[in-house]
């Protein structure tokens, strides 16, 4: 199997990632948005992984995926607490609206 | 290399024409007596107080959301340990009593802290 | 499999110390809490002895993923002292401000494990580890003042742009493994070198790896959550992430940059070099017109992040680049060992004045002098070293990275040093202002005397004497900075 399809699909979940983060304004869609990124890198990992390092007795490409959800599971949880209590503090989770301090 | 898919294309045909036939017939076949009761939204349950798509979600719900996320994830580092955990022997086991363990601190701190309380 | 738990004993002190403190804050209550302080204070000096012990050892362990050398010795040393620092100066802040006191000194704990990890690290798996463990509590103590609006809105700005560096960062590690096959930094070292023409693609996931590492150390496209997130952050935090955190990047950038990509060091070099002139520039430039202290001092900090990266400026590759190299990582080293002595020493007293007062604003230190002769002397010694004054080891450090130009001179390089120079004497018209109003200026009516507690001035003390010895004589620790070299470990 040609790698091409499965690095097409991450770089097109990264992209769409890239553009949430940059044009979407609400926190969560921002977060979910860099979630996109996060499993793009992933699918690049698992599929370098297992079509062109098969013979890789560590399996090191799915190993370092594995620690990136894990990660990435404990940056979720911590960036909706912040993104919580951004709400209450101020009822909004526009980015936008975090404007108290400029340069 | 495509035809190895036929198989899950027919499946996935089957079901299709599974749940759309037995939609068609039930409703053909079927008799028909409503009373208000029968198309309430839940025949057994309470009726709904208020518009419920509007309603906002008290915020614990996304805590123990966010608090099972967190262990449930970490989880995932005894898959592959699973997979060469006889190779690794007792040293293997003493390593991942040492990992579970400080997960477990975390989890009686969360206990603890009052984190799984509701109110 | 055998692990060497000598080697990783730093590490693992420091993580039995934070489950204690976690423990313990389950324990105790009310006034009580504080003492959980000292207790993290025991593990930290408990962890300088077990890292002490492993100077001049080489270990490695966990396949080749991890290396204990005399560098990252030195770095652990650095990361320790200043985590003593900013336990004795939190003590009374954080008791005063009734924050949640177990938590925070939990999450410190374990934001500078990570910073241990760092400059032990072989792989890319255990890099990334090491740099989420550092940020991801430092997300939550930034915004730990749960009900100020400031604070979690540093926080949230904080975090959005820590997680977008460190996705794009991945994305480039991806990359990188894609292309050489193995996460080992030796490894993919050799088979970038084994690459006669430079792929374009290569060169693009080497630039978003170090792209994760400038956010870190806030460079200046990616500096723009320093300011906003060290004045809305509880201030020890600001300290924290202003020089640990700083030198926890630098330490990952030159483990990956001289070990991993060091075959193309002669395309990020120039980059690093041109970034390293940006963002002393811009940081200075900023940071004359600030009115708040901690703004000024989140300027400077990005200014001196600039300062620093001028050594990666010079690394090249081919024959004799081995010499060029090693100078650049000496120069780097002393710096950071150099600005964590002043700038924590800075924040200190800073911190003990807003304690006091609750004023942050550059007017308001007018007149401490007459306040408080101990934090004056204190300030200036520090401001002048961070501009880099005679006498001060400010002056040997931006000596050493002259010094490392020196070396081979290039004119990329004397361009480089013209910068520093022109920076140098910019940033001194800013330190120079608050220095002028602390001893020239009048104090205004009713601020009371200041009276910073024991374990604040011990430290400002120590941090001054520190400046002020390393001053006159910086052999103390080029002595040690000069000796180091990375094991590559493959």
């Amino acid at each position: 199997m040609s790698p091409i399809g499965p690095l097409l699909l991450a770089t097109f979940l990264f992209c769409a990632g890239v553009y949430g983060v940059i044009a979407r304004r609400n926190a969560v869609l921002v977060l979910i948005s860099v979630e996109l990124m996060l499993n793009a890198v992933n699918i690049n990992l698992v599929t370098f992984q297992n079509l062109l390092y098969p013979g890789d007795p560590a399996v090191t490409g799915q190993m370092f995926a594995l620690f990136i959800i894990g990660v990435a599971a404990a940056e979720v949880g911590v960036g909706l607490a912040i993104v919580f209590n951004m709400f209450r503090n101020r009822a909004s989770v526009d980015v936008d609206d975090a404007d108290l301090m400029r340069w | 290399m495509l035809s190895e898919y036929l198989p899950v294309l027919l499946l996935f045909g089957l079901a299709v024409a599974f749940a759309v036939g037995s939609l068609v017939v039930s409703s053909l076949v079927g008799p028909r007596v409503p009373n208000p009761t029968k198309l309430a939204a839940y025949e057994s349950g309470n009726i709904p107080l208020a518009d419920v798509r509007n309603t906002r979600f008290s915020v614990k719900f996304y805590m123990v959301a966010m608090l099972f996320l967190i262990f449930d994830i970490e989880v995932v580092f005894i898959y592959p340990w699973a997979v060469v955990f006889r190779e690794l022997g007792w040293f293997g086991l003493g390593q991942m009593a040492l990992f579970i363990g400080i997960l477990g601190v975390a989890f009686v701190y969360e206990i603890g802290r009052g984190g799984l309380e509701w109110d | 499999m055998q692990i060497d738990f000598i080697a990783i004993l730093p590490e693992i002190i420091l993580t039995v110390t934070a489950l204690l403190v976690l423990a313990a804050d389950l324990a105790l209550r009310g006034d009580a809490k504080q003492f959980v302080n000292p207790l993290a204070g025991l593990g930290t000096v408990a962890a300088i002895i077990a890292t002490v012990a492993l100077w001049g050892s080489e270990r490695v362990t966990f396949g080749t993923m991890y290396v204990v050398d005399d560098f990252a010795v030195l770095f652990k040393l650095l990361f320790l002292g200043t985590l003593l620092a900013i336990l004795a100066i939190s003590w009374r802040y954080i008791a005063e401000h009734r924050f949640f006191q177990g938590e925070y000194y939990f999450l410190l704990l374990t934001s500078f494990i990570g910073m241990l990890l760092m400059p032990s690290s072989r792989d890319l798996i255990m890099l990334f580890i090491a740099l989420e463990t550092v940020s991801v509590p430092a997300f939550v103590m930034v915004g730990m003042r749960k009900r100020d609006l400031y604070s979690s809105e540093s926080a949230l700005k904080f975090f959005l742009l820590g997680v977008l560096a460190a996705a794009l960062m991945l994305f480039g590690m991806s990359m990188v493994y894609g292309f050489a096959g193995t996460t080992d930094l030796v490894g993919i070292a050799a088979a970038i070198s084994g690459e006669t023409a430079s792929v374009p693609l290569l060169l693009g996931s080497v630039m978003l790896v170090l792209v994760g590492f400038g956010f870190k150390i806030s460079a200046v496209p990616f500096h723009f959550w320093a300011p906003d997130t060290y004045s809305g952050a509880p201030m020890p935090v600001a300290a924290m992430l202003a020089v640990a955190s700083k030198a926890a990047g630098f330490a990952g950038l030159v483990v990956v940059a001289f070990i991993a990509f060091e075959p193309v060091a002669d395309v990020w070099g120039p980059m690093l070099g041109v970034l390293a002139v940006l963002t002393m520039t811009v940081g200075n430039l900023i940071a004359l017109q600030q009115r708040d202290l901690i703004r000024l001092l989140a300027y400077s900090s990005v200014a001196q992040a600039g300062y620093i990266l001028i050594p990666f400026g010079l690394a090249r590759t081919g024959p004799g680049a081995a010499v060029v190299n090693a100078a650049a990582i000496e120069a780097v080293v002393f710096y950071l060992i150099a600005y964590a002595v002043m700038n924590v020493g800075a924040f200190a007293v800073a911190i003990a004045v807003e304690r006091r007062t609750g004023l942050r604003s550059i007017a308001d230190y007018a007149g401490l002098s007459g306040r408080s002769p101990l934090l004056a002397m204190g300030m200036t010694v520090f401001l002048l070293s961070l501009g880099g004054a005679p006498l001060t080891v400010g002056l040997w450090a931006k000596f050493a990275i002259l010094e490392a130009i020196a070396v081979d001179i290039t004119l990329f390089g004397i361009v480089l040093a013209g910068f520093l120079v022109v920076n140098s004497v910019i940033a001194f018209f800013y330190y120079l202002k608050v220095v002028r109003t602390v001893w020239m200026d009048e104090a205004p009516a009713g601020l009371p005397q200041l009276q910073p507690g024991f374990n604040l001035s011990a430290v400002v003390v120590v941090l001054m004497v520190g400046t002020l010895v390393l001053g006159v004589l910086p052999g103390l620790v080029t002595d040690f900075s000069s000796v180091i070299s990375i094991v590559a470990a493959g």
